[in-house]
């Protein structure tokens, strides 16, 4: 079976600009004094990462902060592009967006305006859009809420509304970055089943966190990240252990 | 100074200035367009070109509410019917908003890197619009100045709505040429400008 996403030998770079010139003004006065000139400074946020995820598998992410995780995923949803290697689709899987939560939320408009918002600009058309909006109102539990401009929300409810949409739009691999910290115990208990349910469907999920529960009863698998290296890439108990000895280290 | 004898002036201020201000706005908008979204090109993989092209719209929009406002108002209070070479106005319409759109993909992109490109557009704005024969006749300037005008890609897009609605003539090919020149030039030096550093735009914004 080929696997449906394939990180080949994978490298990305940032610039780190010291000394930023990023206005014109800058940039010219940069030509007559050395002292506003910017210098530049090769961050490598991930080297030459390998990795295949197959159909249906789950998969942890795991690694200290700005270990690359992020990154990783910014680049299998195609936001940044690779320095070097490449990732490669060989079914042509559909991957969805990255799931965060309240994307493109704007604080004006209603609950029911930023769920068709926030859908569209994940790529839904507005019938696929009606079809789905009952399945978010229900899991957000916020029915008599969606008139309301969701400035007028607490946090717990922005939150909520975010995940439902985020876990209505039903992309065929599910990405997500760090959300279940999020809502009372109660809500965070209905994402994870919500979660399980995904995975009985056969459904592809990427999941970063750092809650290393999660990842062992979750995951099948799971990676250690470390400096944008890929240091561990098995067991989920296997990787949370060496994770807990880096930072110890 | 220059000798106003242009009749009906207000209507020709009218129908030059309208599509400066769609020109104007779009220009401004979309300068920022990227830059204002960056947390969501951050977040979402979407078609960055949607953020210019859709600033071209909006105000595209408006420009036409006002022309629809315009018309009825001319032929009421200046007397000017619509003539046939109100025709016209449908193929120097679409050039005008490539035109705009082209320039809108290359100021959105220079924004990322430079910021204050905003503010050089605004001044730019300010020099252009008096470069351009909005609230003069370019007719009634002096074979020198007349050229220095049509050194603005611009008057030629104004003059034509002038030759349109005002003078209600068709204007003449050699000046159609030139429209659909410069718009075709704004649109691929625009786009390939834009579509080459589009890559980049999530990174920096």
């Amino acid at each position: 079976m080929f696997p449906l996403i394939e990180i080949d030998n994978v490298s990305k770079a940032f610039t780190i600009r010291h000394n930023r010139t990023n206005s014109l003004k800058s940039s010219f006065i940069g030509i007559f004094h050395k002292r506003f000139r910017e210098t530049k400074e090769t961050l490598w946020a991930l080297k030459n990462v390998t990795l295949s995820v197959a159909p249906g598998e789950t998969l942890g992410l795991i690694g200290r902060n700005g270990s690359g995780k992020s990154t990783l995923l910014r680049l299998i949803v195609g936001i940044y592009r690779p320095t070097q290697g490449q990732v490669r689709f060989p079914n042509g899987a559909r991957v969805g967006a990255m799931i965060e939560l309240g994307v493109g939320f704007h604080p004006e408009l209603t609950g029911r305006e930023n769920v068709f918002l926030g859908a569209s600009i994940h790529g839904l058309s507005r019938g696929e859009v009606e079809e789905i909006y009952p399945g978010v109102v229900e899991f957000s539990e916020l029915d008599s809420f969606m008139d309301v401009p969701i400035k007028n929300y607490s946090s717990g409810m922005h939150a909520r509304l975010g995940f439902a949409l985020a876990i209505n739009l039903n992309p065929q691999v599910l990405l997500v970055d760090e959300i279940f910290a999020v809502g009372d115990e109660a809500f965070q208990r209905k994402c994870i089943e919500k979660m399980e349910e995904f995975r009985g469907e056969g459904k592809t999920i990427i999941f970063v966190s750092h809650a290393a529960e999660t990842i062992k009863n979750f995951c099948e698998r799971a990676c250690l990240l470390d400096h944008g290296s890929l240091v561990f890439l098995g067991a989920p108990s296997k990787a949370i252990e060496e994770y807990h000895r880096l930072l110890a280290s | 100074m220059l000798r106003v004898d242009t009749p009906n002036f207000p209507y020709f201020l009218l129908v030059g200035i309208l599509p400066w201000n769609f020109f104007a706005q779009s220009l401004m908008m979309s300068t920022s367009s990227i830059v204002d979204n960056g947390g969501l090109i951050r977040k979402v993989w979407l078609p960055i070109e949607v953020f210019p092209i859709a600033t071209v719209f909006f105000n595209l929009a408006q420009y036409l509410l006002a022309m629809a406002v315009l018309f009825p108002m001319a032929s009421f209070f200046f007397r000017v019917p619509l003539s046939r070479s109100a025709l016209a106005f449908f193929v120097v319409l679409p050039l005008h908003v490539i035109f705009t759109l082209g320039l809108g993909f290359f100021f959105a992109a220079a924004t990322v890197f430079y910021r204050d490109v905003k503010h050089f557009t605004e001044i730019f704005l300010m020099l252009l619009f008096w470069l351009t024969p909005i609230i003069y006749d370019v007719r009634v300037l002096p074979g020198s100045l007349r050229a220095t005008v049509y050194a603005n890609p611009l008057s030629f897009f104004i003059t034509s709505y002038q030759d349109i609605f005002y003078r209600q003539i068709v204007p003449d090919p050699f000046h159609l040429l030139v429209l659909f020149s410069l718009s075709g030039l704004s649109l691929a030096v625009g786009y390939i400008v834009f579509s080459s550093c589009k890559v980049r735009f999530a990174e920096e914004v």
